[in-house]
């Protein structure tokens, strides 16, 4: 196993054995699952030239090339080739696995079938201390924790140059986890992995992603594509993005949006943050107070798409679907036979909450009437929406101090 | 009319981080500072001031520029930009300028608890726990504005220093006029000055804030306005610090050896409220900063080392992260519990030693803002650089200069002297 640090700085020799210079770095393409080594950086007191790999003999002890002959044209960095000094150690990367960023301390070559790869890299603490200490002491340090390099994602814009990176491992990934590390990047590293995501993903990825970073990276990506994702996030997540955009953004962005869930997330950017209006959910089930349990399930099959958690159907005056009778808890309607009416089963005495409540008496009514859903009315004791325990959950918990929040504070 | 305003409007809206970075400067250990200055010195000190301020824009501006052009903070262009060794140190050197600014931190709590006859001995373990509290369970930001908004307070010394009719004329004279005093009380005075105005962890906030807005080259310019902005607002503050002490406590020869003393400068606006109102101002300066450094402290260096890092991680997940957190609260906690501990001394010493570090953070940042690779046709022009290159020279003849006045003090105060 030949580890980067160990490599550098030591003398490449000719064919013969004769010092051609030091070992400055190696260039490796990165399209590939393993990189395959593309060529070194000799340097030779203060000049550097490219030895293409294919003139290499042995990395092993130091680096000895097939021939003495070198063509002494000065070293220019190209597009496609990163070096593995300058572009990966001690640079971040994505540990798929282990669902976090990490900084590479060491990077690990092999040779397989003639040609040199990089296989993996090194987070260890001992391959920080190996380096910091002299290199006497370096093999009395023991321990490596090594990344397979299949199990990375490496960021293109850690290198100064243009590469075409594969983002296929990130669809590994929850969004939840892809969220965490959205935030804990810098801007330009996360909306350069959020471009690598389909729309949906994105959106699920942005809904957990805090406010303000969701609010720059819309307003950093092209509008068409900004708006495609609003529309795939849920209305609550979208409209506290837009509500951290500038007015004249943020309407750019609703005019780009599809009608409909553009509708939706406006009715909401109505009620305050923090209110139960802005965090309830308008995608619920109404059934007519004269239908009956068939009829209810027959209408949840027919909808294209069925809300998520579904927890209760709601019951509404025949005349004026918007006006709130009572609601018939899943479990219920499952257990009752299909011809009985629905006002049989139907709960009517059910807690309910005004829009502009604030979003944790709405949380404190689930709790207190061990509830899964309270229905939100509006001024006239229509029915605008529902507060569900998953809406709810997010209010309760105190805010995780994330990352972004730590650093605006170094004030 | 309307087009000007177009014009205007961007810049407007960029005011923020540049302002409140600078702003930040005022904290504890500045307040000392600036207090000491006009008490010692008169308006001796107010050239120093504008010869900072001036200097605190060059490096504001490098670092904001660095943000915009890389889209990473210092401690990440640091660590891989240099090799290990030389990066370790500089790490080292801003995580020991940073303790320092915690321990002073909780010596203003405990100065501030004093002053409302609170014993430190209770207030700053109670504070530390707080802190500590507060932080690992993600609630600081919601004490975090009322804290900042205390710490205005210290707008009083604006007040303060027009009522106190000091000699308008000589404080211009003195504003742009150096005088020099050859003494070591005099140098290490004008060092504090230089290490609390341009201390390490304002260029790592310009800069960080300016990465995480995402800020581009192209729109930089307003962020560039933003920065000369809070430096001149920062350095007209400290101005009218060291001007209200000047007019109130100098001509008296009160020298400012207690929080009490630097509060004094602010009878002719307060009157017997002054006590309250500086040490109102002092707490809340001092509980922000106590629980934003230590933690911006410890994510600057675990995202360097890239150890595992969050608040939200438990002791088992991520045990260097919460053990460096909780260490620099209970280390400075500590500190500040010390018997006897002459409070605004050792405010002043924090800055000494964070203006002696000083030119290492300098010399590291003209290395990253020179290199062609990470800044593009963004690099210092060859008058910036002779600039910079001055005030890093400068700070670094006025802290050997200190070190070499120090030692000889030693020796003059041995056996044989």
């Amino acid at each position: 196993m030949l580890f980067l640090t160990s490599l550098v700085d030591q003398p490449v020799q000719g064919r013969t054995g004769e010092a051609i210079g030091k070992l400055d770095d190696l260039i490796v393409r990165i399209g590939e699952p393993y990189p395959p080594l593309a060529g070194l950086v000799v340097k030779d007191g203060r000049r550097r030239f490219f030895v293409p790999a294919s003139h290499l003999e042995s990395l092993n002890g130091a680096a000895r090339l097939a021939s003495s002959i070198v063509d002494l044209a000065p070293f220019a960095r190209r597009d496609g080739e990163v070096l593995l000094r300058r572009d990966v150690l001690d640079h971040q990367l994505i540990d798929i696995t282990g669902r976090r960023i990490v900084r590479v301390n060491d990077v690990q070559l092999t040779r397989v079938e003639g040609s040199y790869r990089v296989v993996g890299v090194d987070v260890s603490p001992q391959a920080l201390l190996r380096r910091l200490g002299p290199r006497v002491l370096a093999d009395r340090i023991v321990g490596r924790q090594i990344i397979d390099w299949s199990d990375v994602q490496y960021l293109a814009s850690t290198a100064p140059v243009q590469l075409k990176v594969s983002y296929d491992r990130l669809a590994d990934l929850h969004p939840v986890d892809l969220a965490r590390i959205v935030d804990a990047l810098s801007y330009r590293e996360s909306a350069e992995i959020v471009a690598a995501l389909d729309e949906e993903t994105a959106a699920e990825t942005l809904e957990e992603v805090s406010d303000e970073r969701v609010a720059d990276l819309l307003e950093g990506m092209d509008q068409e594509r900004a708006a495609d994702i609003l529309e795939e996030m849920a209305p609550a997540a979208a409209a506290d993005a837009l509500e951290d955009l500038e007015d004249e953004v943020a309407e750019q962005l609703l005019a780009r949006m599809e009608p409909e869930e553009a509708a939706d997330v406006q009715a909401l950017l109505a009620y305050d943050e923090d209110s139960a209006g802005r965090i309830m959910t308008t995608d619920f089930v109404r059934v007519p107070e004269g239908a009956t349990v068939g009829d209810a399930l027959a209408a949840i099959r027919s909808l294209d798409e069925v809300p998520d958690p579904l927890l209760a159907v709601y019951v509404v005056a025949g005349g004026d679907p918007d006006t709130l009778r009572g609601l018939v808890r899943l479990r219920n309607l499952i257990v009752a036979k299909a011809e009985t009416p629905v006002l049989d089963v139907m709960d009517d005495d059910v807690p309910t909450v005004r829009p502009e409540d604030r979003a944790e008496d709405a949380a404190r009514v689930l709790a207190e009437y061990n509830l899964l859903a309270v229905p939100v009315l509006g001024a006239d004791r229509h029915l605008l929406g529902i507060v569900t325990v998953d809406d709810a959950l997010a209010v309760l918990l105190p805010e995780i101090w994330q990352r972004r929040g730590a650093r605006a504070a170094f004030a | 009319m309307k087009r000007s305003w177009r014009r205007v409007l961007p810049y407007l809206l960029a005011l923020g981080p540049g302002l409140l970075a600078a702003s930040a400067g005022n904290d504890a250990g500045g307040i000392a500072t600036y207090a000491s200055a006009g008490a010692s010195y008169g308006y001796g000190l107010l050239w120093a001031n504008t010869m900072v301020t001036i200097f605190l824009f060059v490096v504001q501006e490098m670092s904001a520029r660095m943000g915009a052009v890389t889209g990473k903070g210092f401690s990440d262009l640091v660590r891989e930009s240099f090799s290990l060794r030389i990066a370790a140190l500089i790490l080292l050197t801003l995580f020991v300028a940073n303790a320092g600014i915690v321990v002073s931190e909780f010596i203003g709590i405990a100065a501030a608890a004093e002053l409302f006859g609170v014993s430190r001995y209770l207030a700053v373990p109670v504070a530390a726990l707080l802190v500590w509290l507060l932080v690992t369970r993600g609630s600081y930001e919601r004490v975090e504005k009322i804290l900042l908004a205390l710490s205005l307070c210290f707008l009083s010394y604006i007040g303060a220093a027009f009522l106190a009719k000091p000699h308008w004329g000589a404080v211009l004279v003195h504003a742009v006029i150096p005088t020099l005093h050859r003494e070591p009380g005099f140098l290490s005075l004008l060092i504090a000055l230089i290490g609390t105005t341009i201390s390490p962890y304002m260029q790592l906030y310009i800069q960080s804030s300016v990465v995480e807005k995402g800020i581009t080259p192209e729109d930089y310019r307003y962020t560039r306005f933003d920065v000369l902005v809070g430096t001149l607002a920062s350095g007209i503050i400290a101005a009218f610090i060291i001007i209200a002490t000047a007019a109130t406590l100098f001509p008296h020869g009160i020298r400012v050896e207690t929080a009490a003393d630097a509060a004094r400068a602010l009878e002719p606006l307060a009157g017997h409220y002054s006590r309250a109102l500086f040490s109102l101002g002092l707490l809340g300066a001092s509980l922000l900063a106590a629980g934003v450094l230590p933690l911006a402290t410890t994510y600057m260096m675990s995202e360097a080392f890239g150890f595992e890092r969050g608040v939200s991680r438990t002791w088992a997940e991520a045990p260097i992260f919460m053990g460096l957190f909780t260490g620099l609260v209970v280390l400075g906690a500590l500190l500040a519990l010390i018997p006897g501990l002459p409070l605004i001394k050792v405010l002043v010493g924090v800055y000494v030693l964070n203006g002696l570090l000083l030119p290492i953070e300098l010399f590291a940042m003209l290395r990253l803002v020179n290199n062609r690779e990470l800044m593009g046709e963004h690099v210092n022009g060859p008058l910036h650089n002779a600039f910079a290159w001055g005030i890093a020279g400068i700070v670094s003849l006025l802290s050997l200069a200190l070190i070499v006045f120090t030692v000889l003090g030693w020796f003059g105060v041995g056996p044989g002297g």
